[in-house]
């Protein structure tokens, strides 16, 4: 979100991630893509899952976020882009 | 308050610049001024609002008032600014002190705006027209322009048009009372003034839109309902018939709009010389002693009741020396101060530069000149907790200026509410740089 004279500028955008799904179809896996650690870490539990479905009124905007446990006790809110299948991760 | 009868004046002259905090940010900022641009609203409100909107973004829809949000959604290009209000409030009292050059009744009343009353100025200006030459010539030094220099209507274009000032955005009405020269000076184009002669208020009046009135909404739209829309109308209308159903309101309101009701400019008196004095017990001559007995001087005259309200510009300092022989110095301050070090500085420095010839017996500090304060305005610092802000960011914009001068790229930047509400994270907030 940034204006024509480049004074606006958007806060926490989403950071993009590659995930690796499990047989259920649940993030076990993340890599995150602009960080300095590159090695996927395990998600040892995923907390809470929702929904989101805005704007079908011009670009529809669908995502899952799922709040995630990784390996070691860090807390993590992630998402997956219905649309574009693309997975990132986002201060919620 | 005291009112003194002589600082009154029943002719008035309203000097009127809108859009004042714009055009002061626009002339401390020239390279954004053929952007579309517009303040963000200096209160904590949240969300974000739109405070004073350039022509360009209001044609492109932003209005005052709008979320920072709405109005980017109209016009991605928009340049916000953050609102600098002790800053306004300096270029506000500069043009009071310009006008206070010209007459002694000066009443100012929100920023942008202040009357200045004209009774007995015929002798030293000659006629109307001649006050309000020598008005416009003064306010011009305060360099507040208008948005588009090409926007001036030809010097008969107005019935009562007296004069033009090329690129100036100041607008003055006079007549009889501040009622009659405010509605004037709306109807004056920028650079231009409107004069309503004596005895012709009502016929002035009768033909201005309801608007001007000082109305509350529900009032406004009532008598609208009423059909009701020019002042005119409303006095065609039995005053008592206004009163029944408007109540000491409506009587206030008829009166006014019949030009009945002339309220006269009231000026405030400016304080006479603060003297702070101190007698050695034994003549001083070290500089270091004299420098902290200017403090303790400046401080006490600070003090002083009488300074209450009003920043200091011009200070004297006189000492007795030995053998009779003394000592004067005096600083006229650039811009006004109420503070010990601005007010001390410069008289440390001459105490430096030519110190007394002798030992000092005696010393006088003396306040000799003010400027009004900028909480005296009430426009923007009307507390301790405005001040407090204001000291805040003065502190804050500091620091602000040594970082950009230290990085050289921008690095500070603002956190915006955007659309706080939005489900979506990203949407929420937004940075604005930060710019001292």
């Amino acid at each position: 979100m940034r204006n024509g004279t480049d004074r606006l500028r958007a806060v926490n955008v989403p950071q993009p991630a590659v995930v690796e799904l499990d047989a259920g179809g649940s993030p076990s896996k993340i890599e995150m893509r602009n960080c300095d650690v590159r090695e996927p870490v395990t998600i040892e539990a995923v907390r809470e899952t929702w929904r989101i479905d805005d704007e079908w009124w011009r670009e529809p905007i669908t995502r899952t976020y799922y709040e995630v446990l990784l390996k070691g006790g860090a807390r993590l809110v992630l998402f997956v882009d219905l649309v574009k299948r693309e997975w990132f991760v986002q201060r919620p | 308050m005291t009112v003194t009868p002589h600082l009154a004046s029943d002719s008035a002259a309203c000097c009127w610049i809108p859009l004042f905090a714009l055009r002061s940010e626009l002339a401390r900022r020239p390279e954004i001024a053929s952007l579309p641009v517009a303040l963000v609203a200096p209160d904590t409100a949240r969300p974000p609002r739109v405070w004073q909107v350039a022509p360009l973004a209001r044609r492109a829809g932003v209005k005052p008032g709008m979320t920072v949000s709405q109005a980017i959604g109209l016009c991605p290009p928009l340049k916000l600014c953050e609102p600098d209000p002790v800053h306004y409030d300096e270029q506000f009292a500069r043009l009071v002190a310009a006008l206070v050059t010209v007459s002694p009744v000066v009443e100012p009343v929100e920023l942008g705006r202040v009357f200045v009353g004209t009774d007995g100025l015929e002798g030293l200006y000659g006629s109307p027209e001649g006050i309000i030459e020598a008005i416009q010539m003064r306010s011009a030094e305060c360099g507040m322009r208008n948005f588009s220099e090409g926007s001036f209507a030809s010097p008969d274009s107005h019935l009562h048009s007296a004069l033009r000032i090329p690129h100036s955005a100041l607008r003055v009405g006079w007549g009889l009372g501040k009622f009659v020269s405010w509605v004037a000076a709306t109807r004056a184009k920028p650079g231009e003034a409107v004069i309503v002669p004596v005895g012709g208020e009502a016929k002035f009046l009768a033909s201005q839109r309801l608007a001007v009135l000082p109305l509350d909404p529900d009032t406004h739209r009532r008598l609208l309902q009423l059909g009701v829309k020019t002042l005119g109308a409303l006095v065609a209308l039995p005053e008592e018939a206004v009163v029944s159903q408007f109540g000491r309101a409506g009587r206030r309101l008829w009166r006014l709009a019949a030009g009945l009701v002339s309220e006269p400019v009231v000026g405030r008196v400016v304080p006479e010389p603060i003297v702070a004095a101190l007698t050695f017990f034994t003549p001083v001559g070290e500089r270091d002693l004299l420098a902290h007995a200017l403090d303790k001087l400046v401080d006490r005259a600070l003090g002083d009741p009488r300074r209450s309200g009003w920043r200091v510009q011009v200070v004297r300092v006189h000492a007795e020396l030995e053998h009779g022989a003394s000592w004067l110095v005096e600083a006229t301050l650039k811009d006004p101060s109420a503070t010990r070090e601005h007010i001390a500085a410069p008289l440390k420095t001459q105490l430096e530069r030519s110190p007394p010839a002798g030992a000092v017996e005696r010393l006088v500090v003396e306040f000799t000149a003010f400027a009004p304060g900028t909480a005296e305005l009430q426009l923007f610092a009307r507390d301790a907790g405005a001040a407090a802000r204001a000291g805040r960011r003065r502190a804050l914009q500091s620091a602000a200026r040594e970082i950009a001068l230290r990085i050289r790229r921008p690095m500070l930047y603002h956190v915006i509410e955007v659309q706080p509400w939005s489900r979506l994270p990203e949407r929420r907030y937004a940075l604005i740089d930060y710019e001292p």
